[in-house]
């Protein structure tokens, strides 16, 4: 039972005080978080600190690989709107 | 002391003692106390007059923001955009000293460390507070800023009264938890991520409870606003109504900045961003309740130099790496200096009082106003060619007297080399972003703007190269009413009268 940072990741600190477990840490591109320690903040808080505080959708995943704050949850874009907007970009 | 460019007096209630001829001081910050005015005439964000003259530095030490806010994308980390909030690279406490230090000794005439990201500084205290309680330390010379969205503001305020700090900026976009629901979608407190108008309205309420904690405490505190057309734009003068009455001392209304590129929610859902008109409307009807800044140039987390400029370039962490910093040194380089541009600033101020008394004194012309676009690179004087200016500034002149009003961006369209193959459009664009100006005045100009300057309808004019800025504007301002150009629409004011 753990949470997982990937690639998106943007390196913005905000995560790794709030972590009751200390399972965050800063590596080489990005901060992850370490299996063994992360508790999913259970016993501690209601919901996971990292990805109630984490601004990028998409990167932080559950257990199950399934990402907590999907594309539109967090910025209020719906995504068909965003896949919209950046083919007018490339088309120019 | 008595500034005479008028910033405060709003063109439509120019009758009567408050006006400038009564001899009031008209700038922004001309109803401050002597102590206020000392502590931020050298401060280029506060003050218009040193924003000419000192320049300001931002070090990003900050990534972490408890908030969104739907003008924000936090995944932008770009060089070439310049905006709040982008940044190149993030530095530790002890890297932004050294580069505070750097920046200091090379730039002596930088009098402002602040700290605005690239997320929100109270929300990193440990990295902020540590940086703030090094350079007052070790570099005593330096002021000390900060700027917040406010969320974390009354928990920081003790700590921030610790650290020599008597500036801070606190962005406040609405008072009204529903307008605020419209601009952030979420905040972070107390451990949950909170929606809509409840969390809105908690950071409406730290916001303002913020606020009234700094001013009891004796800290200067100035609110930035984004003005939203359609979102915000009608509240705002509540705004600043409600944040003069509570003590803050100036209010700075600033335009959204949404294009899609940026990938923020109001750029990708085409949220427009004011016009030059709209913005200086609302400038205009707050200025009646609340001292407006309109010198803003929207800086990046990690801009250096004089508002409008940015060399942080010259400042990587790679360059300061190799840099040896006397810092004693440096400071006794800087007080010389210091002493020199604020005598050079009270004898220009000295000059305009002067001037604007003569001018006072004199027959009063009977126009309708004017804008002219000037082309600056500081010191208060018109000093920079039609083509290398990357902004303008705007002046009013009216029978009143002159008074500065805003700074319009463009695009560099000519480099100095004869590389320039888009030349015709990007000077095109630049005309474009003067208009509602009727006179561009510069150093110099070559033949092929000014041809198109003048199919535009604004009078190219390079003869007042090294005067100073409102001397060279009034004086223009008088050829064109003697030559009767601003006559016409006198009878249309009368008419709607």
């Amino acid at each position: 039972m753990a949470l997982k940072i990937i690639d998106t990741c943007v390196n913005c600190y905000a995560c790794e005080p709030l972590c009751p477990s200390k399972a965050i840490y800063k590596a080489e591109a990005y901060f992850l978080i370490n299996p063994k320690k992360c508790t999913e903040c259970v016993g501690d808080f209601d919901v996971p600190q990292c990805a109630s505080i984490c601004p990028i959708e998409g990167a932080i995943l559950d257990a199950s690989g399934a990402a907590i704050n999907p594309p539109g949850s967090l910025t209020g874009i719906p995504p068909e709107r965003m896949a919209e907007a950046m083919a007018e970009l490339q088309a120019h | 002391m008595e500034l005479p460019v008028l910033n405060e007096t709003p063109a439509a209630s120019a009758g009567g003692c408050s006006s400038h001829s009564c001899g009031t001081s008209d700038d922004q910050l001309g109803h401050l106390s002597d102590e206020i005015r000392a502590k931020v005439e050298n401060h280029p964000c506060y003050s218009e007059d040193a924003h000419h003259y000192f320049a300001r530095m931002h070090v990003a030490v900050a990534p972490a923001c408890n908030i969104q806010c739907h003008y924000c994308n936090r995944k932008y980390d770009c060089a070439n955009e310049s905006r709040p909030g982008v940044v190149s690279e993030l530095l530790t406490p002890d890297q932004a000293v050294k580069k505070t230090m750097a920046v200091a000794a090379n730039i002596p005439q930088m009098t402002v460390l602040g700290i605005a990201g690239p997320g929100d500084p109270l929300a990193n205290p440990e990295r902020t507070f540590e940086t703030f309680r090094r350079l007052s330390d070790e570099a005593p010379d330096i002021k000390l800023c900060v700027s917040t969205n406010g969320l974390a503001l009354p928990d920081s305020v003790e700590e921030l009264s610790k650290h020599n700090i008597d500036h801070v900026t606190i962005t406040i976009n609405c008072l009204d938890p529903e307008v605020g629901a419209k601009i952030y979608p979420w905040i972070f407190w107390e451990n949950k991520r909170i929606h809509g108008i409840e969390g809105a309205r908690i950071l409406i309420e730290q916001q303002q409870k913020g606020l009234e904690m700094l001013v009891a405490k004796g800290i200067l505190v100035k609110v930035n606003s984004v003005m939203i057309p359609g979102v915000n734009d009608q509240h705002l003068a509540e705004v600043s109504k409600t944040v003069k009455a509570k003590g803050a001392f100036l209010h700075n209304v600033m335009p959204l900045i949404a294009e899609a590129e940026h990938g923020t929610f109001y750029g990708v859902m085409g949220q427009r961003g004011p016009t030059q008109d709209e913005l200086m409307d609302l400038q205009d009807a707050c200025s009646g309740d609340m001292n407006m800044m309109r010198h803003c140039r929207q800086c990046r987390a990690d801009a250096v130099g004089l508002l409008g400029e940015d060399r942080g370039d010259e400042f990587t962490l790679d360059k300061i790496e190799d840099m040896e910093i006397d810092y004693q040194a440096a400071m006794e380089k800087r007080k010389v200096i210091h002493e020199a541009i604020a005598e050079e600033m009270h004898s220009k101020r000295a000059a305009k009082d002067e001037a604007a008394a003569k001018h006072a004194a004199g027959k009063k012309l009977n126009t309708r106003p004017v804008l002219m676009a000037i082309a600056t690179s500081g010191q208060g004087v018109i000093n920079q060619h039609f083509g290398h200016a990357k902004e303008f500034l705007i002046y009013e002149a009216s029978p009143d007297g002159v008074r500065f009003m805003s700074h319009r961006k463009t695009d560099l369209y000519c480099s100095g080399d004869d590389t320039c193959g888009d030349g015709e459009s990007v000077l095109q664009r630049t005309i474009r972003a003067l208009e509602g100006c009727e006179a561009v005045l510069c150093s110099k100009i070559g033949y092929e703007p000014w041809d198109m300057l003048e199919q535009a309808g604004i009078i190219p004019n390079g003869e007042h190269a090294m005067e100073p800025i409102e001397d060279a504007v009034m004086a223009v301002y008088k050829e064109m009413a003697a030559a009767g150009k601003l006559d016409e629409a006198r009878d249309e004011q009368r008419a709607t009268a």
